[in-house]
């Protein structure tokens, strides 16, 4: 925990000092005191640690910077704050030497407060401090303008009222509308970054085996792990289910689809994989036909180790070498025989289209999303994610439906209508670009060929709507 | 809302009138009424009021009262801000004007100017709120308006920053009427706002009365943390839960647990805080956390992975845990290029390494890989750490590298290099003595640096090969061998003398024994060392080029050396231009031997002359031929007498000196003359003496280790440490103590360590007499960087004694804190006093004080004279140990020297010496084993190090009189003149002993 940001001089002057937690002046000025002499000299690190606290500092001309934490305290963060705090003294002491510093001091501390609270550090940059230190409030300029407006209202109602004798009361100027006003006019500034997406990403990765071992082995020494049940999550599994077949053939393939907001495609690419998985190694020795017709402008490409001529000859995929098996096992995703990269422009490829209108009517904004998917494809676990910007409250859906295709309509607070993009998609399909097809499986030792399954699928890596 | 401020501000005026009105009236009762009895606990509560901010303040320009007072109410901005930050400095100072309150509310507090806002906040955060009692000021109602108009303002700058005072602010009276306003920007549209309004909350939700105040803050704040987006809020919501109601932190935590790696830096430092925290109290959940920990770990800021790395520690002592952490040391080891970091990831190995040493044995290798940095700090941590972690299964392994790394010393020209070198090499050493089966692969390596220009490492590295050549006699073949081939090229005389010694001892089979001989004479070259000036007349043609040689040489004296000082020797400096009459010898490449005997070490003479001696003895026993035998023995013979003539003949600028002399002489002396006696004793003897001498430091170390390992296991009959019923001054009794809180509360200063009573009542110190009128005695205690006097003062007479002042002056480094105030005592009344006296050296400081009052009857001030108060310069030094060649230079260093003569009643050297390391309380650098034994002297080295990091060095040389007496000095040296001059005069005034 960071307890103090102090600038002093090379004589042990403390020139400035922000405490950031309770501490007596006695200890702070003590510490402070004590710190010139115990920094040695032609040291290549900027840190003295004590019994009870550890002093990071930073040479600035003639002066220290210093922050005085706790022993514990993280080096990382506090070198951060350091860095911070020595980009700032700069910025606001008028020269850096004593009299400099004691000039700004208390913009120094104004400064220090921005950085660090209580005790905390604060993600900011130089600019956001200057900004907060500033302090130019549009909201403050606004409320000026419309008090001396209303100001002006009442002397013209009053000369007004001089001349007609109408009574106007002055409370029906009320402050409703200004209210407003001030709403609108500072959707502007309101956060826009965060999506209500939910990347799923996080303890996701336990998924991954070298956590597992980990975890594995820490439960052998005793560690009780408790595997967390994760609160229902909103992803269907996309992942394939365990093999069990002999011989399995999967192709994928993944969409990676750019979209543009008003229309036309910005980007199209689909990548496929052919890959094979064998059990056991009895099976291992076998060729592969396969069906690659039906989209001729795929340009496909084999794997090293297969044999290029009997592919493009036959449409037979086979190790060059005969004798030797396909690499076998559980694991993994099985060997990738082909590949192959599919770029269009030609919107009708697409699979979904996505238009989305937003319009700004008041201090709502309506929004209404149109989409429509292709017929060729039969999509599943489709997922629209539309982000709203920093909203408090869920917003109004009006409408939803569609079968291929359909609408949403939904209304928020008045919002900037770039806010709701970029719009991503997630989806499968059972179809793929490639139509690639497993004909057959030849055994190359005799006996009768064993059993096969072939799966496709088609998955929408990244499609965005920009 | 337009309408409701003007209302406002007219009901503000109202009641700012009506008070003002109160308070003047209160001062003016308050005068008489306030001086009895409660000053003294008000004193204690200014002592130990926290204290936010620190400003230098120049007493050089005293800022009027008055002057201020105008400016403030006055309507030019800067002028205000200007004399605001005046009244800032003052307060600060200690000086309360309470009459610029008043002044500040009228003028002040309606300004519209955003800097002045800001300042006017800072003077509200260090203003004293509270009378004596510790109640609240009525005048403090008067800014609670201020502060809720603040809390609506338009510009949510000012919002944020008077959320922000509001956290330090302890006042219940003040806050309360706030918490509406506080609680409707929590839902501000501005971050700026929202961030502090959080903080706010948590810091009210904190007081002692805060769950009255807001009873469903915990609630309230998680529904803001369950919408908030931005990340500095989010954080701020999420350790105030974490802080207030923890239950509701972790089910937030879980419930979002999947999205954690998305979460910012800050947000993820706390949960990992708040992890720690619960797995303190509730040791059986942490199998839910471990995993969270985990996938951290794979956080892209570091901060948060050595954050992890240190949580999963306090966590679990599982090896894997562990082993993960280490990892995660070495990796930001590596990966960050920050020394402050590295030195401090390497000081969390070395706890490690001391709590899990089987488990870091294995990380050893990576730790070795932080000696890439060129930071000598961070390679000598490193190589401390692995030293300790060496096992028979790695060490071949570390060896490897430490091989590699020194050869490395020797490609690139860092000016470093040669410290590395040494440090490597004794690194080596240690290896090599721990586990000597790997001395054979490093010894030879290491036989490079011999004639290396850094004399200390070249040092080391002779010393270890003189152990090695003893411990592992299957090598002692192949080092002589190497040794001999490799003499020539040794340059500096001590590692000579070191390594004629070896070639004198070891050389055991009659080819080593003759090889021997030769090289010492292709190294001494031919003879002789210096021609006869007498001779001199045309003889030899290079002559006069000599000649011209020592023109140069004479015009180049005097010579100032690096340090400072005139080089009177400058020929020991330069060989290569050596005085006209010494003859170089005639081989192309100089021998060694000789340039260092021209330039008039005959200590290494004498050294030349033993080994000489010992080789042709040697050479008795092995050579089978008598004729061969006495040539070698004639042969050293001249040798022998040629070094003393030129040690005796004009030429060299300082003559032979009677020790080498004397030795030289012996050894003529027994080549001609041997007797079976003197034999054994060159011999073997010797070899003897250096074997016991290795067995002496073997056992010396593992008694070392011993009494080491027998410090960190706890006596039977220790004291058990309850956590629970630790002192916990000012804390409040829910609160968890935890490692983290305690290095806080350490830091702060909040842990004092409670000394035993008894102990307390000897530092009480009588300042007055018992018939003066006042009686005075103080209790001292010395802390770190202060010291507090504890005065009591007695009313002795019958008459109440006004304006009583205790005043007090220093002596030294100390300074008072705060300025004396008066009191009111009542007729043999008693009152506490408390005064700070602020310390910046070690030194021994003199307070001398008087108390100053009046009577009624009496105008005049009465004075009574204290007793001086001396401060013990023994609170401010600990023993410490430093290393031999550190003590060294500092000694060299040192610009302060005070020498005191022993004069003392103790007549045993040991016990004087016992007597003055009890009095100073110093460690004795010096080894047990050298200063044992009955010889009638002792010279010993003493070091202490004060609380502000200073060194006190001390030297005892003492010698035992015929009389019984004994006799000697006592040398002090430091950088400062006050630890020099103050532990003189404390060994002074102890060194009589037996009093």
């Amino acid at each position: 925990v960071l307890l103090a940001a102090a600038i002093i001089s090379k004589s042990g002057k403390a020139l400035v000092s922000r405490q950031f937690v309770n501490m007596s002046r006695v200890r702070i000025e003590g510490l402070l005191a004590a710190f010139p002499k115990l920094i040695g000299m032609g040291k290549q690190h900027t840190y003295v640690e004590t019994d009870d606290v550890r002093y990071v500092y930073r040479p600035i001309e003639i002066l220290y910077l210093v922050l005085v934490t706790s022993k514990q305290s993280n080096i990382l963060e506090d070198l951060e704050t350091l860095r911070m705090l020595s980009k700032l003294v700069p910025e606001y002491a008028l020269s850096l030497d004593e009299e400099g510093i004691c000039k700004k001091a208390f913009e120094l501390i104004f400064a220090f407060d921005e950085v660090v609270s209580l005790g905390h550090r604060e993600d900011v940059t130089v600019m956001q401090v200057k900004q907060y230190c500033e302090m130019e409030s549009q909201e403050e300029k606004m409320h000026k303008q419309m008090l001396q407006s209303k100001i002006n209202e009442t002397k013209d109602v009053e000369k007004n009222k001089g001349e007609k004798g109408g009574l106007l009361s002055l409370q029906s100027l009320g402050s409703g509308g200004f209210e407003r006003a001030l709403n609108n006019l500072n959707l502007s500034s309101s956060n826009s970054v965060t999506t209500a997406t939910s990347k799923g990403l996080g303890m996701q990765l336990s998924k991954n085996q070298r956590t597992n071992q980990f975890l594995q082995s820490l439960k052998a020494e005793g560690e009780e792990i408790i595997e967390h049940v994760q609160p229902s999550s909103t992803r269907s599994s996309a992942a394939a289910p365990p093999v069990s077949d002999p011989v399995t053939l999967t192709v994928e393939e993944k969409l990676n689809v750019t979209l543009n907001k008003d229309g036309g495609l910005a980007k199209f690419d689909v990548q496929g994989t052919l890959s094979l998985q064998i059990l056991e190694e009895k099976d291992a020795y076998l060729h592969v036909q396969v069906d690659s017709r039906k989209n001729p402008s795929i340009l496909f490409k084999t794997h090293p180790n297969i044999n290029k001529e009997l592919f493009s000859n036959e449409n037979i995929l086979g190790l060059k070498d005969p004798n030797r098996p396909f690499p076998t096992g559980q694991s993994g995703d099985g060997v990738g025989l082909l590949k192959w990269r599919m770029q269009s422009m030609d919107e009708s490829a697409v699979p979904l289209t996505i238009s989305c209108w937003p319009n700004v009517a008041g201090n709502v904004t309506d929004v209404s999303i149109e989409y429509e998917a292709s017929s060729m494809y039969d999509l599943q676990n489709v997922i629209i994610s539309v982000p709203l910007g920093s909203l408090r409250n869920a917003p109004n859906v009006e409408r939803i439906d569609g079968e291929w295709s359909g609408t949403v309509e939904f209304s928020v607070p008045a919002t900037d209508p770039s806010t709701f993009f970029p719009i991503s998609v997630q989806f499968t399909a059972k179809n793929t670009f490639s139509g690639l097809k497993v004909v057959n499986i030849i055994p190359l030792k005799g006996g009768s060929p064993p059993r096969f399954v072939q799966r496709s699928t088609l998955c929408a890596e990244k499609y965005t709507v920009v | 809302m337009g309408d409701d401020n003007v209302g406002d501000a007219n009901l503000q005026w109202l009641i700012l009138i009506l008070l003002y009105v109160v308070v003047c009236g209160g001062t003016m009762v308050g005068d008489d009424g306030c001086g009895n009895g409660l000053g003294s606990e008000r004193d204690i509560k200014i002592m130990e009021k926290s204290c936010t901010l620190l400003v230098y303040f120049d007493k050089g320009t005293p800022a009027l009262a008055n002057e201020i007072k105008e400016a403030l109410e006055g309507n030019d901005v800067p002028a205000k801000v200007e004399a605001m930050k005046k009244a800032v400095m003052l307060l600060l100072n200690g000086e309360t004007i309470p009459q610029l309150f008043i002044t500040i509310v009228r003028y002040v507090l309606p300004s519209e100017d955003h800097t002045i806002q800001k300042l006017l906040l800072l003077y509200l955060e260090i203003i004293d709120k509270t009378d004596s009692q510790g109640r609240i000021l009525p005048e403090m109602i008067l800014i609670c308006q201020n502060l809720r108009n603040n809390l609506q303002h338009p510009n949510e700058y000012i919002r944020g920053v008077t959320l922000r005072f509001l956290c330090r602010l302890n006042e219940t009276e003040i806050i309360e009427p706030l918490i509406p306003s506080v609680l409707t920007n929590l839902e501000h549209r501005h971050p700026f706002v929202r961030r502090n309004a959080i903080l706010a909350v948590t810091a009210i939700y904190k007081l002692p009365q805060g769950e009255q105040l807001m009873a469903d803050a915990p609630e309230t704040i998680e529904k803001v943390l369950s919408t908030e987006q931005d990340p500095s809020a989010k954080r701020n919501a999420f350790l105030m839960l974490f802080t207030c109601a923890q239950e509701r932190a972790v089910s937030y935590l879980f419930t979002h647990i999947e999205k954690i790696l998305d979460w910012s830096e800050q947000l993820q430092m706390v949960v990992l805080e708040l992890i720690r925290k619960v797995c303190r109290t509730n040791k059986h959940e942490k199998g839910k956390y471990i995993k969270i920990i985990i996938s951290l770990l794979t956080a892209p800021s570091t901060a948060v992975i050595y954050e992890c790395a240190g949580t999963l520690v306090s966590l679990s002592s599982a090896p894997t845990a562990i082993r993960a952490a280490a990892d995660t040391y070495c990796k930001l080891l590596l990966s960050q290029s920050d020394n402050n970091v590295k030195l401090i990831v390497l000081d969390r190995l070395l706890e490690l390494k001391t709590s899990h040493k089987e488990i870091m044995v294995e990380m050893i290798m990576d730790i070795l890989r932080a000696l890439s940095s060129p930071n000598l700090d961070i390679r000598r941590k490193t190589l401390d750490i692995a030293l300790e972690l060496i096992t028979p299964r790695n060490v071949d392994e570390v060896v490897l590298l430490l091989k590699k790394e020194v050869v490395k010393t020797q490609n690139a020209d860092l000016e470093k290099n040669g410290e590395y070198r040494q440090m490597l090499v004794q690194a080596i050493h240690t290896c090599a003595m721990k586990f000597p089966e790997v001395a054979s692969t490093v010894v030879h390596v290491l036989m490079d640096f011999l004639g290396d220009t850094n004399v200390a490492s070249a040092m080391d590295v002779v010393v270890f090969v003189r152990e090695i050549i003893e411990t592992n006699p299957k090598l002692r073949v192949s080092i002589i061998t190497r040794l001999l081939d490799t003499f020539y090229q040794i340059r500096a005389a001590r590692v000579c003398s070191c390594a004629l010694w070896i070639i004198g001892e070891y050389c055991l089979s009659l080819s080593e024994v003759e090889s021997g001989i030769v090289t010492i004479k292709q190294c001494l070259g031919e003879l002789p060392f210096y021609t006869p000036t007498e001779e001199g007349e045309g003889q030899e043609a290079p002559k006069s080029d000599q000649l011209a040689s020592a023109i140069t040489v004479s015009s180049r004296r005097p010579v100032v050396l690096a340090d400072g000082t005139y080089a009177t020797q400058s020929a020991a400096l330069e060989t290569a231009m050596s005085p006209p009459a010494l003859v170089q010898g005639s081989l192309s490449t100089q021998g060694n031997l000789r340039s260092l005997l021209l330039s008039g070490d005959f200590f290494l003479g004498a050294v030349v002359a033993c080994t000489l001696t010992k080789l042709v003895l040697r050479s008795e026993e092995v050579q089978p031929s008598k004729v061969e035998v006495n040539k070698a023995k004639t042969q050293a013979l001249l040798y022998i007498v040629s070094m003393i003539q030129l040690g005796q003949s004009p030429v060299l600028p300082h003559p032979i000196d009677n020790d080498a002399y004397d030795r030289m002489v012996v050894c003529i002396r027994l080549l001609c003359n041997t007797g079976d006696v003197t034999r054994k004793i060159w011999l073997e003897s010797c070899k003897e003496s250096f074997v016991n001498m290795l067995a002496d430091k073997q056992f010396r170390e593992t008694e070392e280790r011993k009494a080491k390992a027998q410090i960190s296991h706890s006596q039977p009959d220790d004291l058990i440490d309850f956590y629970h019923l630790k002192s916990r001054k000012g804390m409040s009794q829910l609160e968890l103590e935890d490692e983290v809180q305690d290095d806080l509360k350490r830091a702060t200063g909040e842990f004092t360590k409670d000394n035993d009573d008894v102990n307390k009542l000897n530092r009480i110190l009588q300042l007055t007499g018992f018939s003066d009128p006042v009686y005075a005695e103080a209790y001292v205690t010395v802390h770190h960087y202060d010291i507090v006097l504890d005065v009591t003062v007695i009313n002795r007479t019958k008459q109440t004694l006004q304006n009583l002042c205790l005043e007090l002056a220093t002596m030294g480094d100390l300074k008072l804190v705060e300025r004396p105030q008066n009191y009111t005592l009542a007729p043999e009344s008693s009152k506490q006093i408390r005064a700070n006296i602020k310390v910046s050296s070690t030194e021994t400081g003199v307070i001398f004080g008087n108390i100053v009052y009046e009577t009624s009857s009496v105008l005049e001030r009465n004075v009574v004279v204290l007793n001086d108060i001396h401060i013990d310069i023994m609170d401010y030094i600990s023993p410490a140990t430093c290393a031999d060649v550190a003590f060294r230079t500092m000694w060299a260093e040192f610009e302060w020297e005070n020498k005191v003569a022993v004069n003392t009643v103790i007549q045993d050297e040991k016990e004087f010496l016992d007597h003055i390391i009890k009095s100073t309380n110093m460690k004795c650098l010096t080894a047990p084993s050298a200063l044992e034994g009955e010889c009638g002297f002792l010279a010993a080295n003493l070091y202490a190090k004060s609380v502000f990091g200073e060194d006190a060095l001390v030297n005892v040389s003492v010698e035992k009189q015929s009389d019984g007496k004994l006799s000697g000095y006592i040398r002090i040296r430091s950088k400062t003149q006050g630890i020099a001059l103050s532990l003189g005069d404390k060994i002074t005034l102890k060194q009589k002993g037996a009093a």
